[in-house]
């Protein structure tokens, strides 16, 4: 009895020891984890702000949050569950919260941030949304997160080039929802002008080149823009 | 053993990966690129090195018994440090390696070190294993890593090697993380054996001169 | 009917041996003959349940006490309690099979598919009725790897095959052509 009270005390403490010492370890990198994740989304927030094309960022510099502070006065809307928004049609989800920001030319940009199941997992995207007299012009999108646990087909969907197939969209081509290439029936071309037109007035987003064999996790992303852009169209008067 | 000897007999003799078959967990999921091979091994050879010290330092209180909870406790607190500072100070890694991370703490190798080694060792000997397993780990960890990425993407290390065209898209998911590691294990045990054939040569030449 | 999905996604479609590299060292070590690997199945898939449960309720714990940074060193002190209570029963009520699998019974402990399916029921957000499910199908998927790979190697031991590769490496090469295999099951079940 004796031998099972050392025996088991012994394991206590160490236990009990380690446990204190990571307590302590946790204590002093949480600040900086906070930092790093908060610089994460900042940067996303940042990167879909930016025009595809010039390069340019599309609100003035000094509007950009530096901090959480600064962040969360941007808020448009938010919700205690986490989700501001469900699309039956799409199975795309926006999350809380959903952010507000004016362009330069006084625009309006809503910079919003959602998921769809994808292969394996939710694929998380941020996307900004700038709002003109003919509609909701997508500019940039970021996928932040996809299922990493099981590595392969759908990590290139983090990649620059496969991201960029995904933006800028136009009025026209979101208020026809946009699908991906296979799902539309269109065989891809290496024409990049031919892939830019297909994207912009037919809603159809190319993939299957450049990732060949996932249709999932691309589609994971359209179904994603496709319920933000429901969302606005729901919340945001024309 | 000399020190040079405890530190240099993880590379090849006793590679953990190619020879001792541990750790294959890791090595399998985390290597679709060059540099997250570098990463995992790096952050693997840290947790490796530093529970070869605590284990070395506390073989003297721990009791028989309960040895192999009191390691795992070890190893899983460092495995839980590294994790943190990871999330902190490398983000973008973190994120990559994911899940594979906590899992280091049931990364045979480290048990495997501190019960066969560390155990019995001294505190600067343990040290050296350590860090001679855990580069011998990320040495099979970036060759794997590299070969994979090589035929999947085309590049190694982000450099580009050869076009799209080449690429064998297979080698970035799980059957191409199998073959290719046979294929490097069995590359390995073959020149294991033609290394055993040219001392046995050597050493009968020696025996027939003398 | 999420239920359902959960289980053939964890037996085929994300099998944890094939497909998300969880659980190899006992695969590759365990699978050389028939009755061993079934043996081990089925010892893991009890592990993998009764573990789940316990880190499941657990996680609630850790959660509402905002220690989250704890669970890994927690999850695997209840895995490894685990595991030495099964050795004591199986000690004393088979002692044959407790034999059989030697070294690789302790060795469940460090079976990264338990810790990864217990982080991962967390991961997932299931409620305790889906861990059971999943963490059933995983060992269920775990056994189901094991057993083919185990029939394949005994006939390979028969083989003959180059001095290189065998054991290990021809092991290794077979893995992923099972692998390949069970790729056909992608996309059946979306998650």
């Amino acid at each position: 009895m004796r031998e099972v009270l050392k025996t088991g005390l012994i394991l206590f403490v160490f236990t009990l020891t380690a446990g204190l010492i990571l307590g302590l370890v946790y204590s002093i990198t949480s600040p900086y984890i906070g930092k790093a994740e908060l610089n994460f989304k900042l940067t996303s927030i940042k990167d879909v702000m930016t025009d595809p094309v010039t390069g340019e960022l599309l609100i003035s510099p000094e509007d950009l949050p530096r901090s959480l502070e600064e962040l969360e006065q941007k808020i448009y809307k938010s919700d205690d569950s986490g989700i501001l928004y469900t699309s039956t049609k799409y199975g795309g989800r926006v999350h809380s919260p959903a952010y507000l920001f004016t362009s330069r030319d006084d625009k309006e940009i809503y910079v919003l941030e959602g998921s769809a199941i994808g292969y394996g997992g939710s694929v998380v995207c941020v996307a900004a949304f700038v709002k003109e007299p003919g509609g909701f012009r997508m500019n940039a999108l970021r996928v932040i997160s996809y299922s990493q646990e099981t590595p392969g087909l759908g990590a290139k969907i983090g990649e620059e080039e496969v991201m960029r197939r995904f933006y800028p969209v136009p009025p026209e081509a979101l208020e026809k929802g946009l699908r991906v290439n296979k799902d539309a029936g269109v065989v891809p071309t290496n024409d990049s002008e031919r892939i830019k037109y297909l994207r912009e007035h037919e809603g159809v987003i190319q993939t299957s080149d450049i990732m060949t064999g996932a249709t999932l996790t691309p589609r994971a992303v359209v179904n994603t823009i496709n319920t933000m852009y429901e969302f606005l169209r729901g919340e945001v008067d024309e | 053993m000399s020190d040079v000897k405890n530190l240099t007999k993880g590379f090849f003799k006793e590679n953990p990966t190619f020879v001792q078959a541990l750790g294959m967990c890791p090595t399998l999921a985390t290597t679709t690129s060059a540099v997250n091979g570098l990463g995992m091994g790096l952050a693997t050879l840290s947790v490796l090195t530093l529970s070869n010290i605590v284990v070395s330092l506390i073989r003297k209180v721990v009791p028989e018994k309960i040895r192999i909870p009191i390691y795992i406790v070890v190893i899983a607190s460092f495995v839980t440090i590294v994790d943190l500072i990871m999330h902190a100070f490398t983000y973008q890694l973190w994120r990559t390696l994911g899940l594979f991370i906590p899992l280091i703490v049931v990364n045979c190798i480290i048990l495997g070190r501190a019960e066969a080694f560390a155990s019995k060792n001294g505190v600067l000997d343990s040290l050296f294993d350590g860090l001679g397993m855990g580069l011998g780990f990320t040495g099979a960890l970036i060759l794997l890593g590299s070969v994979r990425e090589l035929l999947g993407s085309g590049t190694v290390f982000g450099v580009p090697i050869w076009g799209k065209a080449f690429n064998v898209f297979t080698m970035i998911l799980p059957p191409g993380a199998y073959i290719a590691l046979g294929m490097l294990a069995g590359l390995f045990t073959f020149i294991g054996i033609k290394r055993k054939e040219r001392q046995k040569a050597k050493s009968n030449t020696e025996k027939v001169k003398a | 009917m999420k239920l359902f999905f959960i289980f053939l996604s964890a037996v085929l479609v994300n099998n944890f041996v094939l497909a998300r590299f969880l659980g190899i060292c006992p695969f590759l070590g365990v699978s050389k003959r028939l009755s061993t690997a079934t043996g081990m199945g089925m010892a893991v898939i009890f592990v993998m349940t009764m573990a789940s449960v316990i880190t499941w309720l657990l996680n609630q714990v850790l959660v509402a006490m905002g220690l989250e940074f704890l669970t890994t060193i927690v999850f695997i002190l209840i895995i490894a309690t685990l595991v030495q209570f099964v050795e004591l029963f199986m000690k004393k009520n088979s002692p044959a099979l407790y034999e059989a699998l030697g070294i690789y019974l302790p060795l469940i402990t460090t079976n990264c598919a338990i810790l990864g399916l217990a982080l991962l029921n967390v991961l997932y957000g299931y409620t305790l009725l889906e861990t059971v499910v999943h963490s059933v199908a995983a060992g269920v998927g775990f056994t189901l790897a094991l057993v083919i790979f185990a029939g394949i190697r005994e006939r390979l031991e028969l083989v003959d095959m180059p001095e290189s590769f065998k054991g290990l490496p021809g092991a290794l090469v077979t893995a992923g052509l099972l692998s390949l295999a069970f790729m056909g099951f992608q996309g059946m079940v979306k998650f």
